[in-house]
């Protein structure tokens, strides 16, 4: 909980000393009187650290105040966008992982070989490649040139494939990696070679043996990843037109619209700590040397 | 592990996906319109934000209503009359209903104007109606609006008031609006979710007529490269901010057609001549608008899309004159002018043009190519861009400095707002002073004939000209495409007003 509280002052402090929110909220041809009324009624005359304490105050209490841009409570309006954001990170997750496990796998064991690096490869360009384009790219070709899927909104699972395929890519090539540089660890350690000197079977050998012992840097980064696709989110629900909290967030940013950002970022915050709990039990259920007291 | 599980869910996702109906191409009396961003509330007495002006003027009547040249035409009032120096007259239509049969009367006009003028609000259209002082409703179809002084411009002010339904308001309840509108206007509010989409039907019941079209979908695509693709896919069929660089390949598509409109919208560069420098003289202003090219800006930075300007006002204003002169491009008169105020080819002048970046069309870009020319008379000139929020809380503080680049869309089609609120010595955004200015700019405030009045804007027009408090940039032309089926003439104001749409076929 540390963690978030210190977040959550972080963003307070930094948000509220980057602009006024008045001037970009009210219209360009409002009084000072008005400009004056409006501060004094969202309370943005009053001293930094009375701001704060009602602001502590009210989000101990679940009250985030109202969204500044819409005139309805942060919370639920942030709240609302979490379902989008979550199909999609997760389906992108689900996608990477796919993908990247069973690559990496084979890249391993194939190592220097035309698959190794193709796959190799694909981490390459699978990283280097920004997000915009790949989004903007994958429209074009497959909702523009091809029409195989539709380029904006939410939808059925075919609104899905094209944003999670460009948030997936990054992730998968990163998980890629992982897996291939962690089974090679495995592949040549001796307790390997015992196994296969005893007649192990191939296969049984890399999902039971090998594969069980590289999970635990593979579990931790693809943990990590969530957390990251809940960010970098940002930019493929703007490009695709997703109702996520990413999309909330920008726009949030551009208008100074305090309320919503401090919930999305205490929200990533959370998400990120929850992250954490769930990847530090998983290491326990893997690994039977770990053991929380 | 099983490998085999994950394979499955692939495959599956893929048959399902391929299964699924592909880009939905809206449906034959459906139209799917496309603007950058969501409307963000249905309580239209709140925003000024045009795309949720946009959603909501659909669903709301409004007294007036101007047409494609700016004319005000009567709308849910059929005539309007000065009864008295300090009161405007209307006389409603007796046949408006709201959705649920309650009948539109002067008591809902009341209220509406009421409840944005109310403090507690906190309604941004406030300075539309702040020159009313009372609201009198001598009967349901009449009402007055009492000014402390002769006002000749409430009429204008009032296009974009839209009338709620006062007995609804008062049962629901405030917060409750925002979701659940009540209107009388030619579409019916369906459903919203929340940058996804907004749902329309059309008001068979309407009192002007049932709309061509019978479903409106506003679905929201920020970026703009998406929204050219879905436009193209046929996903949407009516996009807002078309990208210039698009325009040939969306104008010469199979499926898809350009539709532009000359905008209420005006681009200049201010002079910040409330702070000392070489912009608070005048033969500098004047020589570096005689510098300009603006018809080359326009031409190479907006696709042609853009009317240069010899002062603050687009042509089909009141108050606009068409004897006010352009400043043509003429280096050596500006090198002459320049020398004259004590910089000899340029020698020991620095400007520094401040722009926003992605606040309006080519905002950065336009900016740039401006440093460009006026270098060409030997001064030192540069930019510096901003990203919006940081620059508007510049502006509104009067903080930038010696120039800086400011739009405007002033859609009451009168000289009064754009020169009062840029120019006037005590408006918030103005960096120019001059008491003469500020009397003739108030007197055409008050005054009521016509004749007076626009001999009181050439004064005022003549001395701007004269003392080139701005850079006379342009205005913009908007860009709009849609798919070929959609008949529609697109509106100076920015507005899509879905009545005035049809489908070919």
């Amino acid at each position: 909980m540390w963690v978030v509280a210190g977040v959550a002052v972080t963003v307070f402090i930094i948000l509220h000393l980057s602009g006024d929110p008045a001037a970009v909220m009210m219209p360009l041809e409002s009084t000072p009187a008005e400009i004056a009324q409006f501060r004094h009624a969202e309370g943005f005359d009053r001293p930094l650290w009375v701001q704060f304490g009602t602001f502590a105050w009210n989000a101990l209490h679940g009250d985030f105040g109202d969204s500044l841009r819409h005139g309805e409570p942060a919370l639920g309006l942030t709240l609302e966008r979490v379902p989008a954001s979550a199909e999609l990170a997760f389906t992108a997750l689900a996608l990477a992982v796919i993908v990247a496990i069973p690559a990496g796998i084979v890249a391993a064991i194939r190592r220097n070989s035309a698959l190794d690096v193709l796959a190799r490869l694909f981490a390459l360009l699978g990283q280097s490649t920004p997000v915009y384009w790949l989004g903007i790219m994958l429209i074009l070709i497959f909702g523009v040139q091809l029409g195989w899927f539709p380029v904006s909104g939410i939808g059925g699972l075919s609104h899905l494939v094209l944003p999670a395929v460009t948030l997936g890519l990054f992730s998968s090539a990163k998980i890629m990696r992982l897996t291939r540089a962690s089974m090679l660890d495995v592949l040549s350690s001796d307790f390997l070679r015992t196994a296969r000197a005893k007649g192990v079977g191939s296969l049984r050998l890399i999902l039971h043996h090998a594969l069980r012992n590289a999970w635990l840097p593979i579990i931790t980064v693809i943990g990590l990843e969530l957390g990251t696709l809940l960010s970098q989110a940002i930019i493929t629900e703007t490009i695709f037109a997703w109702p996520g909290i990413g999309r909330l967030a920008v726009q949030a940013i551009y208008d100074r619209d305090y309320p919503i950002v401090e919930v999305v970022v205490l929200l990533s915050a959370l998400s990120f700590v929850v992250i954490n709990l769930i990847v530090d039990v998983a290491y326990a259920l893997l690994d039977p040397r770990i053991r929380y007291e | 592990m099983n490998v085999r599980r994950p394979l499955a869910l692939i495959a599956g996702l893929v048959l399902a996906a391929s299964a699924a109906p592909l880009s939905s191409p809206a449906a034959d009396s459906t139209v799917v319109i496309s603007q950058g961003v969501d409307p963000v509330t249905m309580d239209p007495l709140q925003r000024t934000i045009t795309p949720t002006t946009n959603a909501q003027l659909n669903m709301f009547d409004t007294l007036l209503r101007h047409d494609r040249d700016g004319k005000l035409i009567p709308w849910v009032a059929t005539s309007w009359r000065r009864a008295a120096p300090t009161v405007w007259e209307f006389k409603l239509r007796h046949d408006v209903k709201f959705w649920n049969g309650d009948p539109l009367t002067s008591a809902d006009v009341k209220f509406s104007i009421e409840k944005i003028k109310d403090p507690a609000e906190k309604s941004e259209q406030g300075p539309r109606v702040n020159t009313v002082d009372r609201i009198e409703t001598p009967d349901p179809y009449t009402v007055r609006l009492v000014s402390p002084r002769p006002v000749a411009l409430i009429p204008g002010y009032l296009w974009l008031t839209m009338i709620v339904d006062g007995k609804y308001w008062a049962e629901h309840g405030n917060a409750y609006q925002a979701e659940h509108p009540m209107g009388s206007g030619a579409y019916v509010f369906k459903s919203w979710t929340k940058d996804e989409e907004l749902d329309l039907d059309v008001n068979p019941n309407w009192w002007h007529g049932r709309a061509p079209i019978e479903h409106v979908i506003f679905k929201p695509i920020p970026e703009a490269a998406s929204r050219v693709a879905a436009l193209r896919t046929g996903e949407t069929d009516l996009i807002t901010n078309v990208p210039v660089q698009d325009q040939l390949q969306l104008a010469a598509g199979r499926n898809t057609q350009l539709e532009s409109a000359r905008s209420v919208r005006v681009l200049f560069i201010a002079f910040n001549t409330l702070k000392p420098g070489a912009q608070d003289n005048k033969l500098v202003r004047q020589a570096l608008n005689y510098a300009l090219d603006v018809p080359a800006i326009v031409k190479t930075v907006l696709g042609g899309r853009g009317y240069p300007l010899a002062s603050p006002l687009p042509p089909n204003f009141t108050g606009y004159d068409p004897k006010i002169p352009f400043y043509t491009h003429d280096l050596a008169k500006a090198k002459a002018l320049l020398a004259q105020a004590g910089y000899p080819d340029g020698k020991g002048l620095e400007l520094v043009i401040n722009a926003p970046t992605g606040r309006y069309n080519r905002d950065k870009e336009v900016a740039e190519a401006v440093a460009g020319q006026l270098s060409e008379t030997g001064a030192k000139v540069t930019t510096r861009i901003q990203e919006w929020t940081t620059y508007v809380n510049q502006v509104s503080q009067r903080a930038l400095s010696p120039a800086y680049e400011l739009g405007w869309g002033n859609d009451s089609y009168d000289a009064d707002n754009t020169l009062t609120s840029l120019l006037s010595s005590d408006a918030r955004l103005s960096t120019y002073s001059n008491p003469a200015l500020d009397k003739i700019l108030t007197d055409a405030r008050f005054e009521l004939d016509p004749l007076k009045r626009q001999a009181l804007y050439t004064k005022a027009l003549t001395i701007v000209h004269d003392e080139a408090p701005w850079l006379f940039l342009f205005e913009y032309e908007d860009l709009y495409a849609s798919t070929k089926r959609l008949q529609w003439q697109a509106r100076p104001d920015e507005l899509l007003l879905c009545d005035e749409m049809k489908l070919s076929g």
